[in-house]
C-alpha cells in the first residue's frame, strides 16, 4: 500500500489531487472491512489509481501539459536510438543487465517473503497451528484441537487436515515411481476453489471409516503414469501395497497442499485420539466471508485460553495461531515463532535489505550511462543553445533529455524483464536441485513474472532514465544562458568534470575482481570435471532409494522406526539378492555418499602416532566420510592400494575399521603408515570438549586411491575414510543409493530396475535413477550458469569503461581540435602533444585499477583468502587487457585530433 | 449550455441520493451499488469540478475526520443544477417514450 501511496503521489494531478489520494485510502480500507481480499483490494486500488491518473492528466489545463513531456520528446527519443546505435546498444544493454538483475531478485524475494497463493481468493486460506512456548516450536500433534477448532469456529470455514506422504504409484508395466503425496481432508478442495479436470475431488464421504479406497491424481502424473488416459476414472491404481481407485484428475499446476500430485483421504477419528496425541497433521481453513485475519485470531485466541483453562496438564503452554497459509507451510519448516517476531515486518527488513545493493548496482550503471549521454548532449550543444535562444526553458530541454533516456530505458526494460524471466525460472531450478536435491518447491513459487515486478521493473527503468538523463541535461543547460549572453553559440562551453571522472575510475574498480570470480567458478567446475575415479563411471547406474513407511509390508507387529529399518534393511538384501540374479548385473553395492557427490564434512583427530601439521584456523582435521557396502571397492573395482578391504564381519567388530583414502594418508598423517592408526570424530566447536571422550575410535585397515570425495588440491576435504554398512538397514535416517554395474548403455536397464524393486516390496521408492558419471550433472550447469552471468556482467562492465573512454576522449580532442592544430602549426613535438591528451584517461585508468586493487584485497582480506601465483597471473593479465583495452579507446581520438590539417583545424569552431 | 453528458447525470443523481453526506468514496459507490459501474475517483472529481465551475453543485469543506486524511469535501445540488437535470431526464424519457416494448423485444433477439 505505502507504494501505491507512493504512485499516487506522483501520478494524479490536479487540484482534487490530495482529495482523489484520501479516497483511495478509504476505498482501500472499506473494501478490507467489508471482507474483500487484501489483494482484490488491493487490485481495486490499483485500477482506481491508473484511471484517476489518466482522467487527472487529460484534465489539466492546456498550459501545464505543455510543461510536461511531448508525443514529439519521446519521438525524437526513438530517432536518437536510431541514430547513435552505438550507445544505443552499450547503454541498453548495460542497463538491461541491471534489470535483469534488479527485477528477478525482487521476484524471488516477493515470492519467499510475501508469497501470493494462485487459487481464487488466495490469501483467505490460512494455516492453524498450536505453538509451544518452551520448546518454541510446532506441536503437530494436533488431532484433538483440529477436532475442536473444526466444531467451534465461526471464523474460519472449511477447516481441514494434511499429512505429507510419499507413495509408490505402480503403473500397469508393475515399475513404481514415488509420488508426493497427501492425505488431506475433502475440504481441501473447497478451500482451494479448483474443480477437477476429469471425475471429482475428495468428498466428505470419502474420510468415512471402512469407505472404499480412492485417490485423486494429479494432471503430472496422469499423462506421466497412465499415459493421460482419458477414461481413467473408476480404474484401480497400487499405491505401494495398497490399492486405490481413481475418482479424480486436478488440472496442471494445481499442488495443493504444497507441493502434491496425489490425494487420499485423511482417515482419522479423533475421537480416539488423546490430547497432543495421534498423527502429526497440518491445519488449514479458509476465513469466513467479511471475517479479517485479527478478527479470526481474536476469536482462536480466546478458544484456546479457554482449552488451556479447561486442560491446564496439556495445554497450558500451547498457544494457538492464525497465519496467512504460505506464512504458516514456510514458517513450519523453518520454526519461526509468530509470537517473537513480526514476520511481515521481518519479510520487508530482508526485501529492502536484498534489494538495495542491486538498485545502487543500477545507479552505478546508469551513472556511466549518463556518462555516454552527456557526451551525446555535448555533441548537440549547437542544437541545444539555438532551441534555448528560441524560447525552450531549461525544463523543457530537460524534459527532452530525459524522455530521450526514457526511450532508451523502455527499450532496456523490455529485454530485461524477458532475461529476468529466465533468471527466476532459473533461480527455483537452482533451489529444486541444489538445496532440495531433487525435491519440489511450494506451489505458489512460479517461474514468472508478477504485475508487481513489472512494476518495480518500471519505476527501476525511470529512476534509470532519471540518472542517465537528467544529471547529464542538467549539466549540460547549466552554461545555455551565459553561452547566449556572451554569444558564444557552439564554443565549446561543456566540459568533463570531476563527476565523470568518478564514474570512469568507480566503473574501472569494480570490474577488477571480476575475473577472479569466474576463474574461481571455472577452477571449480574444472576441478568436478576432471575428478579420476579410475573406474567406467558410465557403466554403473545409481539410485536412490526409500521405502513408504504407511505402506510397507510389516514383517513383525512392531511399528517401531528400528523394526521400519529392519524391514527396510531386509527389502534392499532382497533386491540386491534379486539383481544381482539378473544376467545383465555382475555387481550392486550401497553407499550413502558416492563419487563426486558433495561429501559432508567433519571433524577428526588421530592417535599419537604422529601426523601431518594442523591447519591454524582449524582445532582439527576437516576431512569427508562416507558409508558404504562391504562390497563396494569390488563391486566398482577400485583395488586396495595397502590392508584390506571390508568384509561382511567388520560390523560387528569392537575395532570399528575403516578404508581412508591415498589423501588422507598424506594430508592428515602426513605419508607415515595408515594401518592399524585410530582416528575418531571431534565436536566442530572448539571449547565443546564434554562429548569427545565419548566418541568412539575407528582402526584404519585398508587404503584406497581417491574416489572424488571433494574438488581441487586445495582442499582439504579431499581427505576421507569409508565406514561399512552391512546393506541399507545401517545407512538409517538418510536415503541409501545403490550402484549397479551393468556394462553398456547403464541407462537401458532403469526400468527392469523398477519392475524389480516393485516386485519385491512395492512400498520401495526408486529415484534420481542415472549413470554414475551424469550424477555431477546439475551443479556442473550451475557453475556454468554463473561463469557466464558473471562474464556477461564482465564484458558489460568493460564496454561500458571502454564506450565512456572513447565518449570523453572524442568529445575532448574535438574541443581542442583548434588548439592542437595551432600547437602542431607551431611546431610542438607531436609526441608531447599526444602524451598530454593521453595523460587524463591514462591516470583514470591508473586510479580504476588501484581502486579495484583495493577493493579486491580488502574482499580477499575478509574472507580469509590468500591468492596463488595463477591467481595473481590471471589478474595481471586481465587488468593488462583492460587498460590495453582502454587505452585503445583513448589512441583512435588523440591519433585523428593529430592527423588534423592546421588550416582545417584553425577553420573549426572549437 | 444545459447539456448534461450520461456520467454528469449519474453524478448529480447520486449528489440528490445521498443528500448531506455526497463526497468522493461516497458517490462512488453509490454508482457502483446502483448501476453496477467501477468509475475511477479521478472521473468523479473531474466531472465534480466542472460541475462546479457551471454553478450547478456547490462543495464546502467539512469537519476534520478522524486518521490522517484531510477533512471530506461535500458537494450539494443547486436549483440550477437541478434543472438541468430534470431537463435531461425529460429529454430522455420523451425521445424514450413508447419504444420500450420494441426496444425489450430487439434487445432479447
Amino acid at each position: 500500500m505505502m507504494f501505491l501511496r507512493v504512485l499516487a503521489r506522483l501520478l494524479i494531478r490536479g487540484g482534487s489531487a490530495s482529495y482523489i489520494r484520501d479516497d483511495l485510502e478509504e476505498l482501500f480500507q472499506r473494501d478490507l472491512a467489508r471482507g474483500t481480499s487484501r489483494g482484490r483490494a488491493l487490485w481495486r486500488c490499483w485500477t482506481n489509481l491508473l484511471g484517476s491518473a489518466a482522467i487527472t492528466w487529460r484534465a489539466r489545463p492546456r498550459a501545464a501539459r505543455d510543461g510536461g513531456f511531448s508525443a514529439l520528446d519521446f519521438k525524437l527519443g526513438f530517432r536518437m536510438l536510431v541514430k547513435y546505435p552505438g550507445l544505443t546498444l552499450v547503454g541498453g544493454l548495460a542497463i538491461a543487465f541491471a534489470l535483469c538483475i534488479g527485477a528477478g531478485t525482487f521476484e524471488l524475494l516477493t515470492q519467499v517473503f510475501q508469497p501470493r497463493l494462485p487459487l481464487p481468493d488466495g490469501d483467505r486460506i490460512v494455516g492453524l497451528r498450536l505453538w509451544h512456548l518452551p520448546s518454541t516450536g510446532v506441536e503437530e500433534q494436533a488431532l484433538f484441537d483440529f477436532a475442536l477448532w473444526r466444531d467451534e469456529l465461526d471464523s474460519v470455514e472449511d477447516l481441514g487436515a494434511f499429512r505429507l506422504v510419499q507413495r509408490n504409484l505402480i503403473a500397469a508395466d508393475g515399475a513404481g515411481e514415488p509420488v508426493n503425496a497427501a492425505e488431506i481432508s475433502a475440504t481441501a478442495f473447497r478451500v482451494a476453489g479448483v474443480p477437477p479436470l476429469l471425475g471429482r475431488p475428495l468428498v466428505d464421504e470419502d474420510e468415512r471409516p471402512g469407505a472404499p479406497p480412492v485417490v485423486v491424481i494429479g494432471h503430472d502424473v496422469w499423462r506421466s503414469r497412465l499415459s493421460g488416459d482419458p477414461g481413467v476414472i473408476g480404474r484401480t491404481v497400487r499405491l505401494g501395497n495398497a490399492q486405490a481407485m481413481v475418482v479424480g484428475v486436478m488440472p496442471g499446476g494445481f499442488a495443493f497442499p504444497i507441493a502434491q500430485s496425489l490425494w487420499t483421504p485423511l482417515r482419522v477419528d479423533a475421537s480416539t485420539v488423546g490430547r497432543r496425541q495421534g498423527p502429526q497433521i497440518h491445519v488449514f481453513g479458509r476465513l469466513a466471508p467479511g471475517v479479517s485475519l485479527d478478527a479470526a485470531e481474536a476469536e482462536l485466541t480466546a478458544l484456546g485460553r479457554a482449552v488451556s483453562a479447561e486442560f491446564p496438564d496439556t495445554h497450558e503452554h500451547l498457544r494457538p495461531q492464525i497465519l496467512p497459509y504460505a506464512h504458516s507451510v514456510l514458517s513450519m519448516s523453518v520454526g519461526i515463532s509468530h509470537d517473537e517476531l513480526d514476520l511481515a515486518g521481518l519479510a520487508a527488513l530482508l526485501r529492502t535489505t536484498l534489494n538495495l545493493p542491486l538498485v545502487l548496482f543500477l545507479v552505478l550503471v546508469c551513472g556511466n550511462v549518463a556518462l555516454l549521454m552527456f557526451a551525446r548532449a555535448a555533441t548537440r550543444e549547437s542544437e541545444i543553445i539555438v532551441r534555448s535562444a528560441l524560447g525552450a526553458s531549461r525544463r523543457r530541454i530537460i524534459l527532452q533529455l530525459f524522455a530521450e533516456a526514457l526511450v532508451l530505458g523502455a527499450f532496456a526494460a523490455v529485454i530485461g524483464l524477458a532475461a529476468a524471466g529466465s533468471v527466476v525460472r532459473w533461480g527455483l531450478w537452482t533451489v529444486e536441485t541444489q538445496a532440495l536435491d531433487g525435491g519440489r518447491l511450494p506451489f505458489w513459487f512460479r517461474g514468472s513474472l508478477s504485475s508487481g515486478t513489472v512494476l518495480y521493473a518500471c519505476l527501476l527503468t525511470v529512476l534509470g532514465a532519471a540518472i542517465a538523463g537528467i544529471a547529464p541535461a542538467l549539466k549540460v543547460t547549466r552554461g545555455v544562458g551565459v553561452s547566449l549572453r556572451q554569444a558564444t553559440a557552439g564554443g565549446g562551453g561543456f566540459r568533463f568534470g570531476g563527476l565523470w571522472t568518478a564514474v570512469i575510475v568507480s566503473q574501472i574498480a569494480v570490474t577488477v575482481p571480476f575475473p577472479l570470480f569466474v576463474w574461481a567458478m571455472r577452477v571449480e567446475a574444472a576441478a568436478i570435471r576432471a575428478v579420476d575415479v579410475g573406474f567406467p563411471e558410465s557403466e554403473y547406474l545409481s539410485v536412490r532409494l526409500r521405502m513408504d513407511r504407511e505402506t510397507a509390508r510389516p514383517i513383525s507387529s512392531d511399528t517401531s522406526a528400528a523394526a521400519f529399518a529392519a524391514n527396510f534393511t531386509v527389502q534392499l538384501q532382497e533386491l540386491e539378492r534379486r539383481l544381482e540374479a539378473e544376467p545383465a548385473v555382475t555387481g550392486v553395492t550401497f553407499a550413502d555418499r558416492l563419487p563426486r557427490m558433495y561429501h559432508d564434512w567433519k571433524l577428526i583427530e588421530v592417535d599419537e602416532g604422529g601426523a601431518a601439521p594442523l591447519d591454524p584456523r582449524w582445532h582439527a582435521y576437516r576431512i569427508s566420510s562416507a558409508t558404504v557396502g562391504a562390497d563396494y571397492f569390488d563391486v566398482l573395482g577400485v583395488p586396495i592400494l595397502a590392508g584390506r578391504g571390508f568384509h561382511s564381519g567388520d560390523l560387528a567388530d569392537d575395532d570399528r575399521p575403516v578404508i581412508v583414502n591415498q589423501s588422507f594418508v598424506e594430508r592428515v598423517l602426513g605419508g607415515r603408515n595408515p594401518l592399524g592408526r585410530r582416528l575418531r570424530y571431534v565436536p566442530y566447536a572448539r571449547d565443546e570438549r564434554r562429548t569427545e571422550e565419548d566418541e568412539p575410535w575407528y582402526r584404519i585397515v585398508g587404503v584406497v586411491r581417491d574416489l572424488g570425495m571433494a574438488y581441487g588440491t586445495n582442499d582439504p576435504k579431499v581427505a576421507g575414510f569409508y565406514h561399512p554398512a552391512a546393506g541399507g538397514g545401517s545407512l538409517e535416517g538418510i536415503a541409501p543409493r545403490m550402484v549397479l554395474h551393468v556394462g553398456g548403455d547403464a541407462v537401458s536397464f532403469a526400468p527392469r530396475l523398477r519392475g524389480i524393486a516393485a516386485a519385491v516390496d512395492p512400498a520401495l521408492r526408486l529415484d534420481r535413477i542415472m549413470p554414475l558419471d551424469r550424477i555431477v550433472d546439475a551443479e556442473l550447469q550451475f557453475y556454468r550458469f554463473w561463469t557466464w552471468l558473471l562474464l556477461l556482467g564482465t564484458a558489460i562492465a568493460l564496454l561500458l569503461s571502454l564506450a565512456g573512454i572513447y565518449a570523453v576522449m572524442s568529445f575532448t580532442v574535438a574541443q581542442r581540435t583548434r588548439e592542437i592544430g595551432i600547437r602542431v602549426a607551431l611546431g610542438a613535438d607531436r609526441r608531447r602533444v599526444f602524451a598530454e591528451i593521453f595523460r587524463r584517461p591514462l591516470a583514470q585508468v591508473g586510479f580504476g585499477i588501484l581502486a579495484g586493487g583495493g577493493l579486491l584485497a580488502v574482499m580477499l582480506f575478509g574472507g580469509g583468502v590468500t591468492l596463488s601465483l595463477v591467481n595473481v597471473a590471471v589478474l595481471v593479465a586481465y587488468v593488462a587487457i583492460m587498460a590495453a583495452v582502454c587505452m585503445l579507446a583513448s589512441v583512435v581520438p588523440t591519433r585523428r585530433a593529430l592527423a588534423v590539417e592546421p588550416g582545417t583545424a584553425l577553420r573549426s569552431d572549437g | 449550455m444545459s447539456y448534461l453528458g450520461e456520467f454528469e447525470q449519474l453524478i448529480l443523481f447520486s449528489v440528490l441520493h445521498l443528500g448531506d453526506d455526497a463526497y468522493g468514496v461516497a458517490i462512488r459507490e453509490s454508482i457502483e451499488e446502483r448501476t453496477g459501474r467501477t468509475v475511477s475517483s479521478g472521473a468523479i472529481y473531474t466531472t465534480l469540478g466542472r460541475l462546479e465551475e457551471r454553478g450547478l453543485v456547490t462543495a464546502r469543506i467539512g469537519e476534520p475526520t478522524p486518521g490522517p486524511g484531510r477533512p471530506r469535501k461535500y458537494y450539494r445540488l443547486e436549483p440550477a443544477g437541478a434543472r438541468v437535470l430534470m431537463e435531461a431526464y425529460e429529454t430522455m424519457q420523451a425521445m424514450a417514450g413508447g419504444l420500450i416494448p420494441r426496444l425489450t423485444e430487439l434487445a432479447q433477439r
